[in-house]
């Protein structure tokens, strides 16, 4: 029985006791419950663990016999094994065993990496290294959309993420393209209805948003995504009723985009600040009032988390603000005065917040009680 | 829709993607033979290196003449790293390729003489402007060997004379053909 099973049970049979769920109403929730599949069952993740082992296996059969073969047979081999993949795939949509199939197809993508990787290998090209992992995510992609498949869609957001890391390590650039190729399987994931999907878009492109301050203007720019960060913050608190209408997403939205706005703040006051840049160099003024912006923007957050009970954003700002605290700690850290001033100035913030809460919850409190 | 409707649809779904991905692949090989086939061939001579560095896990690293080019003959805007860029070589009196002039756009060079080779740029000029010289990967410096006869490889251009025959496209692509020994072509690479 899972977590979330075993809690309504329990509450159910206080309820009904209590009188407030009758008999029939509880035995259809518990009908309800019971028809309810758990998402990720144990078998597919054993065919899973399953598809990646016979991987391995075949990988290092293949690679004790690789020298030893001609390029046909190496291509013969590539090939069947692609369609091995898919052939399988094929035959457990058909018995509708749909997590075994796809294991299979995420073989069959692994097998397609592989194959232009190794075919590059074999006749010495070399070309642009990122566009082999390009051609490798829109396979992915099309597998994710024509089989609906959301392994599929998880791998094509990997190597994405890859692909644009690639490519900035080669070019230095901020990498646009990596945009239309997101929005694309973005656009997949929200067709599927595949919310976890979701989560992996907005991991993916925070991975693209939050170096891309190193890359544009003076390669300094992380005002830029901290502006973003806070910007989409923005959206995501007060367009949250018109975004909601469209697609429930208002609340992650927020919690990442305070993670994305934080972690340029943070890039500004403690990596890129003059330790390795060249440049840039935070008078202890500039650091003051960056590191008070920071404090007060996630207090902000925090406030509106609780109003809204976000707790996904609730929790982000409370680790954003014990990194900045942590973080000023340590910098700060070599007069006594400037050591013992700063845990004045945060038992301060802290106890403001612990008051700012209290009084949020008491003024929820009556209103959730009149509601019920 | 009928069970086997859908079952047929699937199929026919994985089907489509397997033969999608198989196309790329065939694509991949069937453009590369085709360049290995009809492309022009010239051949380039390999200089020593620093040992060390000549064998990396399984692939010997080529470095060549014509890997450096001169910065002067570089025309207008700053070259940023990775920019595609059209390489002409001449060939000299004693017969060796140099690098006469480099440029955005592929220039058509038809005399016996005169070759373009597209490359890569591994430098940016806005961020180095006093490097007297830039240079360019054209796709050829990896050759991938079989286990062990890397330190074979190796030694080779410190002892004799190892020169690359390449194939060169309409393009300018550049892909390896074959190694040559001392005169010989040795390490001819098979097209399937």
């Amino acid at each position: 029985m899972s977590w979330y099973r075993t809690m309504v049970e329990r509450d159910l049979a206080r309820w009904q006791s209590a009188g407030w769920v009758s008999d029939a109403g509880a035995a259809a929730i518990r009908a309800e419950l019971a028809a309810r599949k758990s998402p990720i069952g144990a078998a597919g993740v054993l065919a899973i663990l399953g598809a990646v082992l016979f991987g391995f296996a075949a990988m290092s059969f293949v690679a004790a016999n690789w020298n030893e073969m001609s390029k046909l047979a190496r291509l013969t081999l590539l090939v069947g094994a692609l369609w091995a993949c898919y052939g399988v795939a094929a035959w457990l949509f058909a018995r509708q065993l749909a997590g075994f199939a796809n294991a299979a197809v995420l073989g069959g993508i692994a097998v397609y990496g592989a194959s232009i990787m190794l075919i590059a290998q074999m006749y010495h090209m070399e070309g642009n290294p990122p566009d082999a992992v390009l051609f490798w995510a829109l396979g992915a992609l099309l597998a994710a959309i024509l089989l609906r498949s959301n392994a599929a869609l998880a791998a094509t957001f990997v190597l994405l993420a890859v692909w644009t890391g690639m490519e900035r390590g080669l070019n230095v650039t901020a990498h646009w393209p990596f945009l239309v190729a997101w929005a694309a399987t973005t656009a997949a994931a929200v067709w599927l209805a595949w919310r976890p999907g979701l989560h992996l878009a907005a991991l993916c492109l925070a991975s693209w948003l939050v170096p891309l301050g190193y890359y544009i203007l003076d390669l300094h720019a992380h005002w830029v995504v901290a502006a973003i960060g806070v910007a989409a913050a923005v959206v995501a608190a007060a367009g949250a009723p018109v975004i909601d209408r469209w697609l429930r997403v208002s609340q992650p939205l927020l919690a990442y985009a305070v993670a994305v706005g934080f972690a340029a703040l943070f890039t500004m006051q403690f990596i890129d600040d003059g330790l390795i840049g060249y440049r840039i160099r935070l008078t202890a003024g500039e650091h003051g009032a960056l590191a008070g912006l920071t404090l007060a923007l996630l207090v902000a957050a925090m406030y509106w988390a609780i109003r809204t009970d976000n707790r996904g954003a609730l929790w982000v700002a409370y680790i954003a603000f014990a990194t900045e605290i942590i973080a000023l700690y340590i910098k700060m850290l070599g007069t006594l005065i400037n050591t013992s001033l700063f845990f004045l100035s945060a038992a301060v913030v802290v106890t403001a917040l612990a008051w700012l809460a209290y009084r949020l919850h008491h003024r929820q409190t009556p209103a959730t009680g009149a509601a019920t | 829709m009928s069970p086997s409707r859908k079952t047929l649809l699937t199929v026919l779904a994985v089907a489509a993607v397997a033969l999608a991905q198989t196309a790329v692949l065939a694509y991949m090989v069937i453009e590369r033979i085709q360049l290995l086939r009809s492309g022009r061939e010239i051949v380039l001579p390999v200089l020593p290196y620093d040992p060390r560095d000549l064998f990396r896990g399984e692939y010997v690293f080529l470095n060549y003449a014509v890997t450096r080019v001169p910065l002067a003959a570089i025309d207008g805007q700053p070259i940023r790293r990775n920019d595609t860029l059209y390489v002409t070589l001449e060939k000299s009196a004693e017969g060796e390729w140099r690098p006469v002039a480099v440029s955005r756009t592929l220039k058509r060079e038809d005399g016996p003489d005169r070759i373009v080779l597209k490359g890569r740029a591994l430098w940016d000029t806005a961020l180095h402007p006093t490097w007297g010289v830039g240079t360019v990967r054209y796709g050829i410096e990896r050759y991938f060997v079989r286990q062990g006869e890397g330190p074979k490889l190796e030694a080779l251009p410190r002892e004799r004379k190892l020169a690359v025959l390449v194939a060169v496209g309409g393009d300018g692509t550049a892909a390896i053909k074959g190694l040559i020994i001392d005169g010989k072509l040795q390490y001819e690479e098979p097209l399937l």
